[in-house]
């Protein structure tokens, strides 16, 4: 059992609790301190360390299997999947751009220049692309 | 899982003589099984009325309950025996120990599963041997939960459970439903005045508000549909906004403030052509959607 992950929640936000624990286990597998093949913990003790609704525990980690973040390991849990890559390269831009586009967006209303946007993104890109340390 | 475990219509309630303001002004409500709904709504909104006349517990001026498909004026034995229900307020005899208050409660039972609430038990840290009159009000309220647990209902219907609780034991009894809503063949119906109370465990909102339901739907859909649209325009906006989905519309000259479910970029788009307006959207928490559905 991987007991290194644990998940924080902020139950008074505008954000539905489900989706914090999406984006928690997105934000782990992309910085690399979740790899492929680790076991998540399970519903019940998520929700019971959280004190949160198991139900909203298994909808975050069914969606994480839908969106193909994990895995689920008949008699073992929720595993982190190896890295795959979805769709074709055209279909994978467009997703990209969209994505750029609403920081584009946003960056713009907070009155950023298009180097300052580069600057910030390009340590963010690079903390990615190291090889995954842990601890 | 949609299997419909209570069920409300047109549900009516009116106390005392002819004239008098009703409670309740035809409520309808459904429930399935392995939700948790919390049930929300300001002192005096008549969320205990509500529960009671949905278990049988008071009798209805008009419209139906059903539990488990049965009227709930006529509930039989089995279909009782598969409900738990915690009142606002309990009564036990202080001088029995709560040792002795279990075994009482158990004896009315045929199938009383002791293993689970001395499980349970252990877990609430609630001492066997303690007298019930020394016990604090949330020691009260768990063992209050023990009683209504011991047979293991199907539904588990809670009256402003932790009203009388501090912070402290407020999250350590909401971490006991919890536990029972680990148990995904349960249903829980939680009533509360507070939002906090229901951010961590409920599935499901219902707002009551003036004898009536305000709102009722998935608190995540609450969370993603429900915004606060901050209107700015130059020239006056009407004073009762034409879109479907409204909550709460506030007014001051050119600035509106608009709460509605179902806010899409294209409703944006299109209220700030037609007004000519620069709109804002803002998230809301639980809380700020329950105060804002209060206004006006």
């Amino acid at each position: 059992m991987d007991s290194r992950f644990r998940f924080h929640v902020f139950p008074s936000t505008g954000t539905p609790i489900y989706r914090q624990l999406m984006e928690q286990v997105k934000f782990q597998v992309a910085s690399g301190r979740l790899a492929a093949g680790d076991i998540l913990p399970s519903v019940r003790d998520t929700a019971q360390d959280l004190e949160i609704n198991p139900m909203t525990v298994s909808k975050a980690y069914s969606l994480l299997e839908r969106e193909g973040v994990l895995t689920r390991d008949r008699g073992m849990g929720m595993r982190v999947s190896a890295r795959t890559v979805r769709g074709n390269v055209r279909e994978r831009k467009d997703e990209l751009k969209a994505l750029l586009r609403d920081v584009v967006v946003k960056a713009h209303q907070l009155g950023f220049m298009a180097n300052e946007v580069i600057e910030q993104l390009r340590p963010m890109l690079e903390e990615m692309e190291k090889p995954n340390v842990r601890g | 899982m949609s299997e419909v475990i209570l069920e409300l219509r047109g549900v009516h309630k009116s106390f005392g003589r002819a004239g008098a303001k009703p409670v309740l002004t035809g409520v309808d409500l459904a429930i399935s099984r392995g939700r948790v709904l919390g049930l929300l709504g300001k002192n005096g909104a008549g969320k205990t009325t509500l529960l009671k006349c949905a278990l049988g517990l008071m009798r209805m001026s008009a419209g139906t309950a059903t539990i488990f498909g049965e009227d709930s004026w006529n509930l039989s034995a089995e279909a009782k025996a598969r409900i738990g229900y915690v009142p606002q307020k309990l009564e036990f005899q202080g001088w029995l120990k709560v040792r002795q208050t279990l075994a009482y409660f158990g004896s009315f039972y045929p199938r009383w599963n002791g293993v689970l609430v001395e499980l349970l038990r252990e877990r609430w840290e609630l001492d066997a041997e303690a007298r019930v009159g020394t016990l604090s009000a949330g020691q009260v309220q768990k063992l209050g939960l023990l009683v209504a647990m011991g047979h293991e209902p199907e539904l588990l219907v809670l009256d402003e459970p932790a009203a009388s609780l501090d912070p402290e034991a407020r999250r350590a009894f909401l971490a006991a439903v919890v536990d029972i809503a680990a148990d995904w063949r349960r249903t829980v119906i939680l009533s509360t005045h507070l939002t906090s109370d229901l951010e961590r465990v409920a599935t499901d909102i219902v707002i009551l508000k003036n004898g009536t339901v305000f709102y009722d739907g998935a608190m995540d859909d609450l969370k993603e549909s429900v915004r606060s649209l901050v209107v700015t325009s130059d020239r006056a906006l009407p004073s009762r906004a034409d879109i479907p989905g409204v909550l709460a519309y506030e007014i001051m000259g050119n600035h509106a403030v608009i709460t509605l479910a179902g806010v899409t970029p294209s409703l944006v788009d299109e209220l700030e052509r037609t007004y000519k307006a620069d709109v804002e959207v803002r998230d809301l928490t639980l809380e700020d959607i329950f105060v804002e559905m209060h206004r006006g």
